[in-house]
Order: structure tokens, then C-alpha cells, then sequence
């Protein structure tokens, strides 16, 4: 399943109370009653699209008989309410009610069908309903429609004598009912049952989903509140007319559920309130205010065709990516030298192909250089405690990856992925002058030390890693190596909301405390791009050339886990064909987590340095064979 | 090299936004016949199909008999997410430009037009061939007796190896200049697979170029003069015909000891 | 019922399934060739019928019959093919094709029935029939209008059918229709035939609208009912197959008649789609059609 964290855990509910709130102050303070029409038509138009986007955007039905149900919610009030006498209000759900008979009525011939079957036999249901209604002009007053129906009152307060006040706030609270309705529909099962046929329709029968069912129950979770928004909206005009089925109203509504974007529901209650505002703007035009409407529609949906929703995530993105670069500047500045009191290291900005790049080196050109590469969200003062207790007997190096720590962010297309995270290293360590070195990757950078070192253009002499599955086959082995849970999944997701954030770092790195704070707030400097294209982008590294550099053995090769990492199938690295790793296997740090540098420092610092010596001493031995070779040889 | 036919630099591509294959680069000299041979799912058909324009390139060059067969330049960047970009920038190849230069794409499980004639499909193969002569009625009759035998029938009552024989004879029809053939003899049975064999034999000795993919190394023996391995979205091996191993070792090749 | 009745009603049901088979032709060829329905028909109908008295009205250029709907049909060719161009092409290799199809062709009939309006003005205007008067035939009387739809159903359908056959660029559309990915393989010029489907059904629709515009009154809006039909008569018929709405078009004209005899003017619609819905349930592929779309 996806991970979809319930909307109180993400940023979206602000943004939705703002719009609430607005929306219940507006009539307080604009008098103009004809603008509160425009908005309580675009109320009773968001709800019908929104109900429509569930069975079509989320079911994948392409149901167009839902404008009918809209007009069915009509005449039942209309029926009821003026003929029958029954209480405006209960008329209303009864509008709803017998939405829901006939969607189950439509879906009986739909059951069977697939794709553009659905959308004919749903036009002549519709087309039926229509005639029906045409036709049977003693009930439903045929062409001609129905006037005067009754209105709503309060008690004896009459909701149409008050400038329209009254049925404003009534639109805006069902179309708050009908939002949170769809809302715990799409997070129920039968949501996910729609949404599960719609992706892979025999996979999910084969899982148990009964199709039948889960699209009767789709197209009537669809219906409800749409019919009650057809009765309101009879209560409101206080008329039924035929003109409902008409291909105006099928237009209009199509167009704010494809402006918006499918499969989204917020998208279409935006475009709603767009599309309703602009025609009211363009009225005094004629026809060209169709016709504008009409290319705006076109355009949108040819050139942008995730609608205004996809549009309101580029433009988050955008805020997003310029509060990480701006948070990412202040730091640079500001912060230059807490962290080279952390690591001991000068650090130094350097200009690269792609972007300024922080460095830290504890630059003794002498010692034997070794370069460490952070993990996905994490800085380069991840390492701060090899920083300390390594620099002694070596060169230490360690640089922020693009979109992290006080480097820039890159472009998303082009830098965020392990390959350009390698090419970057080689940057870094040309600059250093460093041609030689040891190399240890975390988790993310356990990958751009294998890539670095597959590629070949430095001489690694000893490879170690920590957290990371070397990957054969991709995607399929991503899913073998590791552990799948909710926070591995978060090393994808683009925004982290403060719980995720504080999750992602506590098991990541450690739960904070004075000791590892600043991971935590480094954290929300991560460029949120930097996670979402690494992972759409492990597709376009060469694992296969990765795995016949550990598997050739040329490179000795340690693989440092903590013993109780939470994301790693252990049995899965253990499993894999390696040529030359040191002591036979992976080795375990006892008690470390997946940043077992970190939490069991000691120990790692330890392992660590006694494979640099043995790798060292393997190098000289090999050096020697050569040299011998060579002299033999000669 | 002037009798290089076929020209392939750096190609790659994909279904947006996922990369199938990376950085191809292919050879062909004028008379030689490859053959492509690797796992299924490891983006063979989706090479070819860009090779033969189907699917737009991401990068790269094909060059075909001298001329260059996609649009100079750089793809453009493709920075706004949710921008139909094909709505906007121009193809990079020419499915139409490239068959009508003489590059045939025979493609896996050809289903052709099932409502066509076998004589209505030939006839509609013509159209390609513009400026050259294709293969004529009776060269084809006599290649293969079963689609001369079928030919008043329409495609969609012809058996599998039939409908394969038809979708190569249109392939000759259309004057091809490079003939690519994607696993002409999946899901034959023996007696069909020798025909279609011995078939494509002979239009390989009128000294056509062929592009072969199969998983049959013991066919593909018979036809080609180069091997290429093709696993995890690229070319990973090049071998002549006299130093191809047999099923068995290839695959230890491609996936080590316990493939 | 006396068989004079039933000849007559027979008539009545033959000559409506002739107008239903003219407004379903070119909504059927665009389905068949393209897989998408152009809900922009309607108004290509209503388009066509301006054209034609734009061309022939003694009020505008006053032509003659025949030049005037020559150019009809040249003028709506080339309008079908840009339709095309501007509305479908772009988003041609997009797996949501069908539903953007919808709104976008929504959308452009919106635009070309406004269009109308701003140039022709909503003042109804109504084609001069060249012909009138009445003729008997075998006890039936027929108005020469009627015979002239008959006659021109029939020039429409026998066209296409022998264009699709036995001419080079309607076996390529057959050929584009039924396998897409083989025929751009062996060279075929895919969007030029899209185009040519495009411009042949507006084309068809331009020749509907003359003819309605000549028994009616013309307003901007008149091509929704015949989208309607047109849309019953394809989906009744089955949307497999080029030609089996064209049978559909007459079985629907012939029991709309009858019903109209049983049931009375009103209820004769919802009898029709009743027994539609019946006939969905049982054969879903439609009346004469098959699950794969072929042309």
C-alpha cells in the first residue's frame, strides 16, 4: 500500500482551515449578493465534481450519466418537496437517497464493461433518465420543468429573504461534509479497492477485490452527495428544468474535474471556484466569454494536463526549493564555524559543474587519504566523531551532496542521482588532489561509494560501507534488501511534515538529544527534490557494473552494519557474491543502528581502522606480486 | 568508414520518466547481419522500437546509410513536471522517415491488421517503398508457398507462424535497406520455426541486412556474423560468429554461476 | 394495423434511419480510425449547415446547388483536419486520450458554436431546398427531400465504403486503424491519415448539416440533438466496426417509428433507449459489434 499519512500529519490541513476560514468570514464582509450566487453555484459545482472525480478519477470509471444523478437530486426534491409535500430538508436527503438507487441501477450494465463501453452505456442511461423525464410530463412538468418549489426555512426563518446568507453557509457546510465524506472514502477500503482495480484490475481480483461489488459501491459513494447537491440546488434556484442533462452542464463539469485534475478531489474544488469566478468576470463578453472559457479549457488541459493541482504542487515545490536554498546560504555563513569547531576540518566552498559544493578536509597531504560519503537527508558533520578520533592517522574528507548540509541544491533532473553524486566525489577529490584513497559510504552514500569506485577514474584502495544493499537487479532487489516499513519509505517522499521529519531522523540517525540535534534540524534543509529524483532515478545507474566490481575483488570491500539496523535485510547481503570482503562477510557493530558511526562510535572507529590497515597491507601485498610478476617478467 | 550502414552513438531512451536503456552504441557495415541477444525485460524491444522511431530517444545519434535519421540537437530539458512537452517539441525521429529510408522494423508478435487480406497487408506494405523496388509478389510467393497459399484471406484467420511470414514478407515489400527482425520465431512450433528459418536464411543470402534478436543462439548461428549481448539496458558484450559459446555459457555471461 | 399503415410508418422509419445514418457516419469513421469520440460533431453539423447557406442563400454568395456544396465539403475537410490538429494530436500518445478527447472536443464545439453566433448572428435562417414537391412510388409518397436524403445516404455510404476498400490512402486508414504501432513501421504517414478521417467526417457532417438545414431551422446550437442521435445510433450499434452503425441508424429509425405509432410522440424516446439498455445488457458490444475496433 501507499504510504498516506492521514491529513492532520501533513501541511495540508492549514491550508484547508485557511480556505474554511475565509470562506465563513466572506459573506460577513462583502455585501454583494449576486457574488454570493457565483460562490454558492461554484459550491454546489465542486461538490458534484469532486463526488464525479471518485468514480472517474479515483475508480476509473468513466461514468457520464453523473451529470443525470445531479438531476435526478433535482426532480426527487422537486417531487417531494412541491407534490408531495415532504419537509424541504428531509427532501434533500432523500436526494441523495435516490441518487445512490439509480447509480446502483447504472452500475448494473456497467459491471460487465470496460473503458469507452462504460462511457456509451452511461450516456443512454443517461440519455433514458432525460427522457424519462421529458416524457412523463404530469410528474415532472416534461420540457417545460418545474417552478415555485418550495424553499428552505428555519423554524419560520425563510432561507431565501436574508440576501442569501442562509443557503451560502448551508453550500459551504455540505460542501465540507461532501470533502470530509470523500476523504474517508478514499482512505477506506473501499477506496482503495477502487483505486487498486483501476491500477491493475486482475491483480486486484485476484487479491479478493470483488469488481462488481467495488464499482456499484463506487459509483453510489459518487452519487450521494451529488444528488444531495442537485436537491439543494433545486431548493436554491426553486426550479427543476430538463436544461441539468443538458451538454452545457456535462461541458462545464467535465472541465472543472480536468482543469483541477483527476484523482486528486482538492484539485477539481479549486478549479470549481476558478472556473466559476473567471466566467462570472468574462460575463458582460457574450460569446466570446464561452469562447475564451472554452480555449483557456483546452489549453490547460492539452499543455498542463495535471490541472490546477499540479500547478499548486510545482508552486509549493518552488516555495520549498527556495526556503532549502535560502536556509542552506544562512547557514553557510552564519554557521561556518560551529561546524568546523564540530569536525576539526577547514571547510571550503568549491565551485563544481554542479553547483557550490561545502568541503571539509582535514588536509594532511601526507596521511593516507580517506573520503566519507553522508546518506540520504544527512551532512557531512554526520561524521564529526571520525572526524576526531580518525584525523590522526589519516586525511579526512567529506563534502555535503547537492541539496544537503550548506551545499546548493542542484537541478532535480540532472543532479539528483547517486551517478552525478559520484561524479561530484571525483570533482571533490581532484580538487583536493587526492588520487588514492580509502572510501567509506552511509546508506545513500554507500551507493555513490560503490558508483565512485566502480567508475574507476580514482584508485580506491579500500572500500567500506554501512546501511547500504548493494543492488543487483533494480527495482526488484531494492525491495529484497531491505526491511520494507513506513520509514523507509519516507527516504523518497518529498515533504516531511514535523512528525515525519522527527521519525526520519530518529531512524536514521539517533533520537535527539544536545549530541545529534543537529542532524535533526539539518534535516529540514534537505532539498525535498533530492529525495523524490534519487529514487525515480535509481534506474539510470549501472548496478550491474557495481556488482561486478564486488563481485571481481579487486578492491577490498568491508561492509560495516549495525547489528540492529531497522532498515537492512541482513540475509539479503549476506547472501550476495562478493570477491574480496574482509573477514568472510558483513560484519556486524554490535547495538549500532543504521548510523552505527554514530550511536556506537568506539566500535565502528575501531572495525573501520582495522580494516584500513588490513586493506593496506592487502594493496602492499598485491603490490608486491605485481612488482615481482614484473620482475619475472623481465 | 564508408560502408557503415547502420550507426548507432550513445543512443538512449525510455518511457518518460523511466530510462530503459543507456548509452548504445551499434555498428552495422553494409551486407553484415547482428544479432541482439539477452534476457527478456532488460529493454531490447524498447531499443529497437526507438531505433525504428516508435519511441522518441533521449539521447543519441542513428545514422542510416549516410544520413542521420533524428533531429540535431540536444532533448530539451524537461524541467516542468507536469508540462505535456509533446504537445510542443517536435519529435526527434520519424517512424514514416525512417521506414521510407529502408530501415524495416519487424516487430515481436506482430498482430498487423487483423480485418486486412494477406494481399491488402502487402499492398499496404508498399507504401514505404517510394523511391526502391521492394521484393515482388511472386519473389515473395516463392519465398513462402503458406502466404501465397493464404493470400484472399484476411490476417485475422492466419495461424501465428503464417502471420509472422506475412509481417516479414510486408517487411521485404517495403524495400527495406536493414531488415530488424524482433524474435521472428516466438511461440512457433519446431516445423514453422525451420521455415521461417530457412526463409529468412535465403533473404539473408540476397545479401539484406539483418538485425536479429532471439533467444535461440543455435538460430541466430545461421543468420548473423555478430553477436551482441544486450542485459541491464545496454550492450554489455560484442562477439564474432566463430567465438559464439553455446546457450548455456552465454547465460553464465550475462549472470554469473547461479543465473 | 392495415398494411397501409404499417408501409407508411415503415416509410417513416426508413427515412429517419437515413438521417440518423448521415449524422452517425462521421462520428463512427473518426471512432473507428482513431479510437476517441469527437463530441465536436455536433457542432460540425450545425457548422456545416452555415457554411452551406453562407455559400448558397440568395442573402450571401448565392450560388448554385452543386458548386455551393462542393465547397461545403472542401471547406469542412479542411476544418475537420485542423480540428485535428489543434485538439487531438497533441496529446495523442497519452494513455488519458479517450477522456481528454471528451473535454477537448467538448470544448472546441463549445468555441465553434459560439463562433457561429458572433458571425451569423442568432437569427434563424433556413437553407432554399432546390427541390420540392412530392413524389408517388409504389403507393408511398415520398417528399423529394426524402428522396434526396435517401439518395444522398446512399452517395455518402457507398463512397466511403469503396474509398476504404479499393483506394491506396483508405486501405492505409484501414490498415492505421487496426494496428497502429505496424502500419507506422511500414512507413505510413499516421497523422496525415488521421487528418483525412478528421476532414471525411466533417465532411460527412457538413453534407448532415446542409441537408438539415434545408427541412429546418438553423441555429448555432442545432447540432446537439444530432450529436445525441448520432451518439445513440454508434453506441447501439456497436462501436466495433465502421459500418455496423449504419445498420443500427436504420433499426433505430424503424422501431422510433413504430414506437411512435404504439406509444404516442412522447414516450417513443424512452421506449427507444429502454429497449437500448435491454440490448446493452444482453450483447454490450452493441447490436452488430465486435469487442475489437476495426475499419
Amino acid at each position: 500500500m501507499r504510504y498516506d499519512p492521514p491529513l492532520h500529519k501533513t501541511q495540508g490541513l492549514a491550508a484547508i482551515m485557511i480556505a474554511l476560514a475565509a470562506l465563513l468570514i466572506y459573506p460577513l464582509i462583502f455585501e454583494a449578493t449576486y457574488f454570493r450566487h457565483v460562490i454558492i453555484l461554484a459550491f454546489v459545482f465542486a461538490i458534484v465534481a469532486t463526488s464525479w472525480d471518485f468514480s472517474l478519477g479515483y475508480g476509473g470509471l468513466f461514468n457520464f450519466s453523473h451529470v443525470a444523478l445531479f438531476a435526478v437530486g433535482i426532480y426527487t426534491y422537486a417531487i417531494l418537496a412541491k407534490t408531495l409535500g415532504v419537509p424541504p430538508w428531509l427532501a434533500i436527503v432523500a436526494g441523495g437517497g435516490t441518487a445512490a438507487l439509480v447509480a446502483l441501477l447504472i452500475s448494473i450494465p456497467v459491471l460487465r464493461l470496460d473503458g469507452i463501453y462504460v462511457i456509451l452505456v452511461t450516456i443512454a442511461f443517461s440519455q433514458l433518465i432525460y427522457f424519462v423525464v421529458i416524457s412523463w410530463s404530469s410528474v415532472t412538468g416534461g420540457t417545460s420543468g418545474m417552478v415555485t418549489l418550495p424553499t428552505l426555512t428555519i423554524g419560520e426563518y425563510r432561507l431565501s429573504r436574508d440576501g442569501r446568507i442562509g443557503y451560502y453557509y448551508v453550500g459551504l457546510a455540505l460542501l465540507a461534509a461532501n470533502l470530509l465524506f470523500l476523504y474517508l472514502v478514499t482512505r477506506s477500503r473501499l477506496g482503495r479497492a477502487a483505486v487498486a482495480l483501476k491500477d491493475n484490475k486482475y491483480y486486484a481480483i485476484a487479491r479478493g477485490i470483488s469488481e462488481a461489488r467495488t464499482r456499484s459501491q463506487t459509483l453510489m459513494a459518487s452519487a450521494v452527495f451529488t444528488g444531495i447537491a442537485g436537491a439543494y440546488y433545486a431548493a436554491y434556484l426553486r426550479v427543476a428544468s430538463p436544461d441539468a442533462f443538458g451538454l452545457g452542464f456535462l461541458t462545464l463539469l467535465l472541465s472543472i474535474l480536468l482543469v483541477g485534475g483527476t484523482g486528486t478531489i482538492w484539485g477539481p474544488v479549486i478549479a470549481a471556484f476558478s472556473i466559476s469566478v473567471l466566467s462570472e468576470w468574462l460575463s458582460g463578453f457574450g460569446a466570446w466569454q464561452n469562447i475564451v472559457i472554452a480555449a483557456a479549457i483546452i489549453l490547460i488541459v492539452v499543455f498542463y494536463p495535471g490541472g490546477l493541482w499540479a500547478a499548486v504542487q510545482e508552486l509549493r515545490e518552488a516555495v520549498d526549493t527556495t526556503r532549502t536554498a535560502a536556509l542552506a546560504r544562512w547557514r553557510r555563513g552564519r554557521q561556518k564555524a560551529a561546524r568546523e569547531e564540530l569536525t576539526g576540518a577547514a571547510e571550503r566552498i568549491l565551485t563544481t559543474a554542479h553547483g557550490r559544493i561545502a568541503v571539509a578536509d582535514t588536509g594532511d597531504s601526507e596521511k593516507p587519504a580517506l573520503l566519507f560519503l553522508h546518506g540520504n537527508s544527512a551532512c557531512k558533520e554526520a561524521f564529526y566523531k571520525q572526524f576526531r578520533s580518525l584525523s590522526d592517522t589519516h586525511r579526512i574528507i567529506a563534502f555535503d551532496l547537492p541539496g544537503h548540509g550548506v551545499s546548493d541544491n542542484g537541478d532535480p533532473e540532472i543532479t539528483y542521482n547517486i551517478a552525478v553524486y559520484a561524479e561530484i566525489a571525483e570533482a571533490v577529490l581532484a580538487d583536493c588532489g587526492v588520487r588514492r584513497l580509502g572510501v567509506f559510504g552511509w546508506s545513500l552514500g554507500g551507493y555513490v561509494a560503490l558508483e565512485l569506485a566502480a567508475r574507476g577514474n580514482v584508485e580506491v584502495t579500500a572500500l567500506a560501507i554501512t546501511g547500504t544493499s548493494p543492488l543487483a537487479v533494480v527495482p526488484e532487489d531494492f525491495g529484497h534488501g531491505y526491511n520494507p516499513n513506513s520509514h523507509l519509505v519516507l527516504a523518497g517522499k518529498q515533504y516531511f511534515s514535523r512528525e515525519e521529519t522527527r521519525n526520519y531522523a530518529n531512524s536514521a540517525t539517533a533520537p535527539i538529544s544536545q549530541d545529534s540535534a543537529f542532524l535533526h534540524s539539518n534535516l529540514k534543509r534537505t532539498d525535498g527534490r533530492a529525495r523524490l529524483y534519487m529514487i525515480t532515478k535509481l534506474n539510470v545507474i549501472d548496478w550491474p557494473r557495481q556488482m561486478r566490481m564486488l563481485s571481481d575483488g579487486k578492491i577490498p570491500f568491508a561492509i560495516l552494519n549495525g547489528s540492529d539496523d531497522p532498515f537492512l535485510n541482513h540475509a539479503y547481503i549476506a547472501r550476495l557474491n562478493y570477491g574480496n570482503i574482509w573477514r568472510g562477510g558483513p560484519q556486524d557493530i554490535p547495538g549500532g543502528r543504521h548510523a552505527p558511526f554514530f550511536n556506537k562510535p568506539d566500535e565502528f572507529n575501531l572495525a573501520l581502522y582495522a580494516f584500513l590497515s588490513d586493506a593496506e597491507k592487502m594493496s602492499a601485498d598485491t603490490e608486491r606480486q605485481t612488482a615481482a610478476g614484473r620482475t619475472t617478467t623481465q | 568508414m564508408s560502408d557503415v550502414v547502420l550507426e548507432v552513438r550513445g543512443l538512449s531512451g525510455g518511457y518518460e520518466p523511466t530510462q530503459i536503456f543507456r548509452d548504445v552504441d551499434l555498428e552495422v557495415t553494409a551486407g553484415e547481419s547482428i544479432g541482439i541477444f539477452g534476457p527478456n525485460g532488460h529493454g531490447k524491444t524498447t531499443f529497437l522500437k526507438t531505433l525504428s522511431g516508435l519511441i522518441d530517444p533521449w539521447a543519441g545519434d542513428v545514422f542510416f546509410t549516410g544520413m542521420r535519421l533524428n533531429r540535431e540537437g540536444q532533448r530539451g530539458s524537461r524541467k516542468w513536471r507536469n508540462f505535456n512537452y509533446d504537445a510542443v517539441t517536435r519529435r526527434r525521429m520519424d517512424p514514416k522517415q525512417i521506414a521510407r529510408a529502408g530501415l524495416i522494423h519487424v516487430p515481436q508478435g506482430n498482430l498487423l491488421f487483423p480485418e486486412l487480406t494477406v494481399i491488402e497487408t502487402l499492398a499496404v506494405a508498399e507504401t514505404a517503398a517510394t523511391d526502391r523496388r521492394g521484393w515482388a509478389l511472386d519473389e515473395i510467393h516463392a519465398l513462402f508457398p503458406r502466404v501465397a497459399e493464404r493470400r484472399n484471406h484476411k490476417i485475422r484467420f492466419l495461424s501465428g507462424g503464417e502471420r509472422q511470414m506475412v509481417s516479414i514478407a510486408a517487411g521485404l515489400i517495403a524495400a527495406p535497406r536493414m531488415l530488424i527482425l524482433d524474435e521472428p520465431t516466438l511461440g512457433l512450433s519446431p516445423r514453422i520455426r525451420q521455415e521461417l528459418c530457412a526463409a529468412i536464411r535465403t533473404v539473408r543470402e540476397t545479401g539484406l541486412s539483418i538485425i536479429l534478436i532471439d533467444q535461440d543462439v543455435a538460430f541466430l548461428e545461421q543468420i548473423i556474423d555478430t553477436l551482441y549481448l544486450f542485459d541491464h539496458g545496454r550492450i554489455s558484450g560484442r562477439m564474432e560468429r566463430d567465438e559464439m559459446p553455446d546457450h548455456e555459457a552465454l547465460m553464465v555471461m550475462l549472470f554469473g554461476e547461479r543465473h | 394495423m392495415d398494411p397501409e399503415t404499417a408501409l407508411a410508418i415503415f416509410k417513416g422509419g426508413i427515412v429517419l434511419g437515413a438521417l440518423y445514418a448521415l449524422m452517425a457516419t462521421g462520428l463512427s469513421l473518426v471512432w473507428t480510425t482513431l479510437g476517441i469520440f469527437n463530441f465536436a460533431h455536433g457542432a460540425f453539423i450545425a457548422l456545416g449547415a452555415y457554411v452551406a447557406w453562407q455559400f448558397s442563400s440568395s442573402d450571401a454568395m448565392a450560388l448554385p446547388i452543386l458548386p455551393a456544396v462542393f465547397f461545403t465539403c472542401f471547406v469542412m475537410f479542411a476544418v475537420g483536419g485542423i480540428i485535428y490538429f489543434l485538439l487531438v494530436k497533441p496529446f495523442e500518445r497519452r494513455a488519458d486520450v479517450v477522456l481528454i478527447a471528451v473535454i477537448t472536443t467538448l470544448a472546441g464545439s463549445a468555441i465553434i458554436e459560439n463562433g457561429l453566433l458572433l458571425i451569423w448572428g442568432p437569427r434563424a435562417k433556413q437553407i432554399q431546398p432546390f427541390l420540392s414537391g412530392e413524389l408517388e412510388l409504389a403507393g408511398i409518397r415520398l417528399a423529394m427531400s426524402e428522396i434526396l436524403l435517401l439518395c444522398l445516404v446512399l452517395i455518402i455510404l457507398l463512397g466511403i465504403g469503396l474509398f476504404l476498400r479499393y483506394t491506396r490512402p483508405g486501405r492505409a486508414m484501414r490498415a492505421v486503424a487496426q494496428n497502429r504501432e505496424s502500419a507506422q513501421l511500414l512507413g505510413l504517414d499516421v497523422p496525415r491519415l488521421y487528418a483525412i478521417a478528421f476532414g471525411l467526417s466533417a465532411l460527412t457532417a457538413g453534407l448532415a448539416g446542409s441537408f438539415v438545414g434545408t427541412i429546418r431551422f438553423m441555429n448555432p446550437a442545432m447540432g446537439a440533438e444530432p450529436l445525441m442521435k448520432a451518439l445513440i445510433v454508434v453506441i447501439f450499434g456497436g462501436v466495433a466496426r465502421f459500418s455496423s452503425p449504419i445498420y443500427a441508424a436504420f433499426v433505430i429509425g424503424l422501431l422510433e417509428a413504430f414506437s411512435i405509432y404504439a406509444f404516442g410522440l412522447y414516450w417513443a424516446p424512452a421506449v427507444l433507449f429502454f429497449t437500448m439498455i435491454v440490448v446493452l445488457l444482453v450483447k454490450p458490444e452493441g447490436l452488430f459489434g465486435r469487442y475489437q475496433r476495426t475499419l
